[in-house]
């Protein structure tokens, strides 16, 4: 359908439209209008993708000078590749109403795991494998070899790109990876490179959160892109973590141990160099002196490692004189990896600022910090002079200089932290030295100085202040979308009593409470007898989750709910859980109804959705506060507190409560789905708590769903669930929650919409 | 309201917010809101019609009753077993008086087993009899769906294909526990053209959406007891033919002598039904007599024990003719865009009400209640019957 959105024409490729998604495309428009940063959010199942898109690109025809692209990010390549099954939609739309060809260039981008043709390099399981292989036969010096010495093995594909892949532009269409890898086998290209030389033309990009976030990545690829970009990023409500990850090292003794073998490996082949090939090492020299301003051309393909944020400043000074030579250099990391070695070598937990770090460092090994900012580019350098081919092998002393680069840049927003054991294990000494970052407005600061938009939005983003205050950044809009209903399909319960009175929560000083696990153990027996088909539980944390279902089994709760439906648990271990995710689903599929144990936090509660039968209900055992005893979580803590004036315990209940809402809303996906809501402890009555929900759950929790007691709670599901199985078709939705296009012309329906959008 | 009659007491049914239902209008009255819920109950009732497709007139159907733990239940009172059964009696008796030549049979499941309970049989005295023994069964175990289909399907295969094989599951519990995939039963279900109906009592479980949907059967999920009721009064109708075939079919139509000198039963003699129930055997006078092979009988439609003939009389095959021409639904306008006489044209009463219904057929007009009178016992419009003659 055609609309018009604030007298802008946008294609819709639907007959219909949610009136939320009008709503969103609203304040969308006035964002872009405004040439500022935005946070939205709406429930998931609502069509945020498509609206989000067809918007974009409709704004994008009209003013092509002030936006010229869009660059949307996702977390999961599945993901990545719904987007582009949207983006084709809207395309063919676009031809169908038009009858013309459009000429948007569309794809998507991906790792070389994912995107690799070559026969053998594909064969290789591991990314980081793939990456060292592809380097192998795509190096610069490899290629100039070749032309010596033509035993030397290259890729065709790329030789075959690079001779003639970037005369002629891709046609315009919508490519997504599969789409990308058949069109350059058709050309004999290389595909991986192919896509990331056409990033800098196309219209729309769709890649992952790290080719932004990350600087190492970041300033490879994306560094191209136009500063007129529209950059979203999707299902954001954890990107301040995926900020801080991507700034933060952690080395241990093991990692140490093969950085000195690295150290060694490189040291001898400066030697052999020097004795056959003086002049390259004279030539790098000469170069060090020069500058680190080198336009090398065959840098794209030299991913030995990139710079973790290197400063402009920096590339425009000389390296100093002190690493210029290889032995030099070679010398100077020794000295760095014994020192950190020597720090290792602790029995109490030691935890000091960057600059505390630096000059200890000074003082015990002289080692001064400018030299340190260079590390990384100037192995960067060593290493391309030196032709080592295998870079994989040289990954620990990569992190290593990543470190020695981060600690001497930064002296703000950073900690560092040396631990002799685990918590879990205190008694096994295994340290650690964690170099973390706290505060994550510093990854994202340059995404959010160099594009004009920046949308960040999610199913679940609330409080949606708090996001603007942790990324340090100032948006225009900021606004919460409910989920217009046709019924109530979503019955949100907070559980607080026992049928004994107790009070249920997962509280430290009561969790060990054995008629709270009885209680928690109760609700599920009850609920998996009214509930059909799947269940999903979140605990905590996994050692909660362990002791609880340990505690089930001896008071022989387990065996019954057993009787209702069949268990399955999430583990740490990727493959188990994979497997009983499988037969979970396969268990609701057929019939018997299952149940499946996770942890918040864990990859259950992340990444996979419960569509309909696969998840009836939720329960939410407990409030996934994070481990408060963490180190690293309290540093953040102060320094949150500190820069920010974020009290520490506001942070914590809106980390908590952020993890309840994505949990829960793991079974809501899309208004013909319906679920139970069951949110297993007393705290979530109080309001602060119960105010950090999404709106779109919050509307639906009424006083006569506070506080219940499991009896209470079943009752209500039960009543609920047989609602829900009434027939409902798409008629009934019709005018109320599913719009045609009179009915979005209408007066009153556009009044209607204007009250969906809450700006907080 | 209407239903009240029917529940038999208030307390028992689920609570309702009913302060949340009505809205008062302008004046503060809640008339308006209060006439919308009748009128709303009204045309839930008239929903299902076909139009004019071909339904079937034989039918054979196979009534799955879940025994399971989940039926002790006591959300229906007495018990969610004891409540389907009474429920099934009633639907027994309507089932045969509007098809009467139609055969039903029970199966049980509990315990991850199906047991027959009755054969597909024609006799609705010999069903009710068992359905009201079965109330002392024990609820035990989980419910089988594969074993008690599978249990229908071996006596349904043999059926003749003229005749329509459903089968109807009154299911309480959630789950199933099953020896093989049902999905491969499924198949197995649709090559034979049996239709799988699911009546759930608790909630919407997925394997029954999908049996329901391969099958072309139906599935609903109970809200409270007289909905059940609905429900299950809604299989009453016979479902369309899936099967075009067609075929002529032996029956008997025998006459009632009775017994009175020269027409051959002035004799005492044996009653065939009695002698297979093993009652109270006792010779007597008068009866229907088979045809083909003389055997008696007090009662009909019944299948002949000794030549297998089916007997019925002419008023039991008009009884089920009207599936095969059903009324078609009348239409709904508002008393607005009726000029002429506002007067009902079967109970002749000032239409005050503001919907009302139009045959499409005669365009005579009619109030609700009549319309659905007309549509639930009548089966023919007057307005139509009255222009013919």
């Amino acid at each position: 359908m055609k609309l018009t959105v604030d007298g802008l024409p946008v294609y819709f490729p639907y007959e219909f439209i949610y009136p939320e998604q009008f709503a969103y495309m609203l304040e969308l428009k006035r964002t872009l209008d405004a040439k500022g940063h935005g946070v939205l959010e709406m429930p998931s199942g609502t069509g945020k993708t498509v609206s989000l898109l067809s918007l974009i690109v409709a704004y994008q025809k009209v003013h092509p000078e002030e936006v010229s692209k869009l660059i949307y990010c996702s977390r999961t390549v599945p993901e990545i590749e719904k987007v582009m099954m949207e983006l084709k939609k809207l395309v063919l739309y676009y031809n169908k109403e038009t009858n013309t060809p459009s000429d948007l260039l569309a794809l998507a981008l991906s790792s070389r795991k994912n995107l690799c043709i070559h026969p053998e390099v594909k064969s290789l399981r591991l990314g980081k494998e793939v990456d060292g292989k592809c380097h192998s036969l795509t190096a610069s010096y490899v290629r100039k070899n070749r032309s010596t010495d033509p035993t030397v093995p290259i890729c065709s594909f790329f030789e075959e790109f690079d001779a003639n892949g970037r005369e002629v532009p891709m046609p315009a269409g919508v490519y997504n990876l599969q789409d990308i890898k058949e069109f350059a086998q058709r050309h004999n290209w290389c595909p991986y490179f192919l896509a990331r030389y056409t990033l800098s033309h196309a219209n729309v990009v769709v890649y992952s959160y790290h080719y932004l976030l990350d600087p190492k990545i970041a300033d490879l690829v994306s560094r191209e892109i136009s500063k007129k970009a529209v950059v979203v990023f999707d299902e954001a409500h954890n990107i301040d973590n995926v900020c801080i990850d991507s700034l933060s090292v952690n080395i241990n003794r093991r990692m140490l141990d093969r950085c000195s073998n690295n150290i060694e490996m490189l040291q001898s082949t400066i030697e052999k160099i020097k004795e056959t090939d003086a002049m390259k090492l004279r030539e790098e020299y000469q170069r060090m002196v020069e500058g680190l301003m080198e336009a090398s051309v065959a840098r794209e393909t030299d991913v030995y490692m990139a710079n973790p944020i290197l400063p402009d400043d920096i590339l425009k000074e000389t390296v100093p004189g002190s690493i210029r030579t290889g032995e030099h250099f070679v010398g100077f990391l020794k000295r760095f990896v014994e020192y950190l070695k020597s720090r290792l070598r602790v029995n109490h937990v030691q935890a000091e600022s960057p600059l505390a770090f630096l000059k200890e460092l000074y003082d015990k090994v002289c080692i001064e910090r400018k030299p340190l900012r260079f590390c990384a580019e100037r192995l960067r350098c060593l290493l391309r002079t030196l032709e080592v081919a295998n870079i994989i092998d040289l990954s620990p002393l990569t992190l290593i200089c990543n470190f020695a680069t981060l600690v001497s840049t930064y002296t703000k927003g950073f900690t560092l932290i040396i631990e002799p054991f685990e918590d879990k294990t205190p008694t096994i000494s295994n340290p650690v030295l964690r170099f973390s970052c706290l505060d994550a407005s510093i990854a994202i600061k340059p995404v959010f100085d160099r594009f004009q938009t920046v949308i960040i939005t999610s199913g679940t983003l609330s409080p949606l202040d708090m996001y603007p205050k942790i990324l340090d950044f100032r948006p225009v809009t900021i606004a919460s979308f409910s989920m217009t209903l046709a019924r109530t399909c979503l019955c949100p319960i907070i559980v607080g009593r026992g049928n004994d009175q107790v009070t249920m929560t997962s509280k430290f000083e009561t969790r060990e409470d054995i008629a709270v696990i009885r209680n928690y153990g109760t609700l599920l027996l009850e609920l998996s007898g009214v509930v059909p088909d799947g269940i999903v539980c979140f605990f905590t944390s996994y050692m909660y989750m362990e002791s609880i279902v340990a505690s089930w089994y001896e008071q022989g709760i387990l065996e019954n709910i057993q009787r209702n439906k069949l268990i399955f648990i999430e583990t740490q271990d990727g493959a188990e859980t994979s497997m009983a995710l499988e037969k979970y689903q396969e268990a609701c599929e057929n019939g018997r109804g299952a149940i499946l144990l996770s942890v918040a936090r864990g990859k259950v509660s992340e990444g996979i959705d419960f569509v309909h039968h696969y998840g009836r209900a939720v329960i939410m055992f407990g409030m996934p506060y994070v481990y408060t005893q963490s180190r690293i979580l309290k540093a953040r803590l102060e320094y949150l507190r500190d820069q920010f004036q974020i009290r520490e315990n506001d942070f914590l209940t809106f980390d908590a409560m952020r993890h309840a809402a994505q949990c829960v809303g793991r079974a809501i996906r899309g208004k013909t789905d319906y679920g139970v809501m069951v949110f297993a402890d007393k705290r979530y009555s109080r309001a602060d708590k119960r105010g950090k929900l999404p709106r779109w759950i919050q509307e639906h929790i009424t006083d006569g769903s506070l506080n219940l007691t499991i009896d209470e709670a079943v009752h209500i599901s039960k009543h609920f669930l047989k609602l829900m199985a009434q027939p409902f078709s798409r008629d009934d939705q019709l005018g109320l929650s599913l719009l045609t296009l009179e009915q979005l012309q209408s007066e009153d329906m556009l009044r209607r919409i204007e009250q969906i959008a809450h700006q907080s | 309201m209407e239903e009240e009659g029917e529940r038999t007491k208030r307390w028992e049914g689920d609570y309702e917010r009913t302060w949340e239902v009505l809205k008062e209008d302008e004046t503060g009255s809640l008339k308006a809101s209060v006439d919308d819920i009748i009128l709303q109950a009204k045309r839930r009732k008239l929903v299902h019609s076909h139009g004019k497709v071909r339904l079937g007139m034989m039918r054979h159907m196979f009534v799955v009753i879940d025994a399971s733990r989940n039926m002790i239940d006591q959300d229906l009172k007495p018990s969610r077993l004891v409540s389907s059964l009474k429920l099934l009696e009633l639907f027994v008796e309507e089932f045969f008086y509007q098809n009467p030549i139609s055969q039903v049979g029970f199966i049980t499941t509990r315990n991850k087993r199906a047991e027959q309970l009755t054969e597909l049989g024609g006799m609705p005295k010999k069903h009710r009899a068992a359905l009201q023994k079965a109330v002392e069964i024990q609820c035990l175990g989980e419910p089988s769906l594969y074993n008690s289909l599978y249990m229908a399907l071996q006596t349904l295969r043999h059926v003749p294909s003229h005749s329509s094989r459903e089968v109807l599951v009154v299911l309480g519990s959630l789950t199933t526990c099953d020896p093989f995939d049902l999905r491969s039963l499924m198949k197995t279900l649709n090559e034979f053209k049996v239709r799988v109906s699911v009546i759930g009592l608790s909630a919407e479980v997925h394997i029954c959406t999908l049996l329901a949907q391969e099958t072309g059967g139906t599935y609903h999920v109970i809200l409270d007891e007289p909905h059940f009721k609905e429900l299950l009064m809604y299989h009453v109708t016979p479902p369309p033919v899936t099967n075009m075939e067609s075929s002529l079919i032996r029956m008997g139509f025998p006459q009632f002598s009775a017994g009175t000198v020269g027409d051959g039963a002035d004799k005492p003699s044996f009653n065939m039904a009695q002698l297979e129930s093993q009652g109270d055997v006792s010779l007597t006078l008068g009866g229907y007599f088979c045809p083909q092979c003389c055997a008696k009988y007090g009662q009909l439609p019944v299948e002949c024990k000794i030549c297998g003939l089916t007997l019925a009389s002419a008023s039991h095959l008009a009884r089920s003719y009207h599936h095969l021409f059903p009324l078609e639904a009348f239409e709904e306008t508002s008393l607005e865009n009726i000029s002429g006489d506002r007067v009902c044209e079967a109970c002749q009463v000032q239409l005050t009400k503001q919907q009302v219904c139009i045959c499409p057929e005669c365009k005579a007009i009619f109030c609700l209640d009549c319309n659905l009178f007309i549509h639930e016992s009548l089966h023919c419009c007057p307005g139509c019957i009255h222009s013919q003659s």
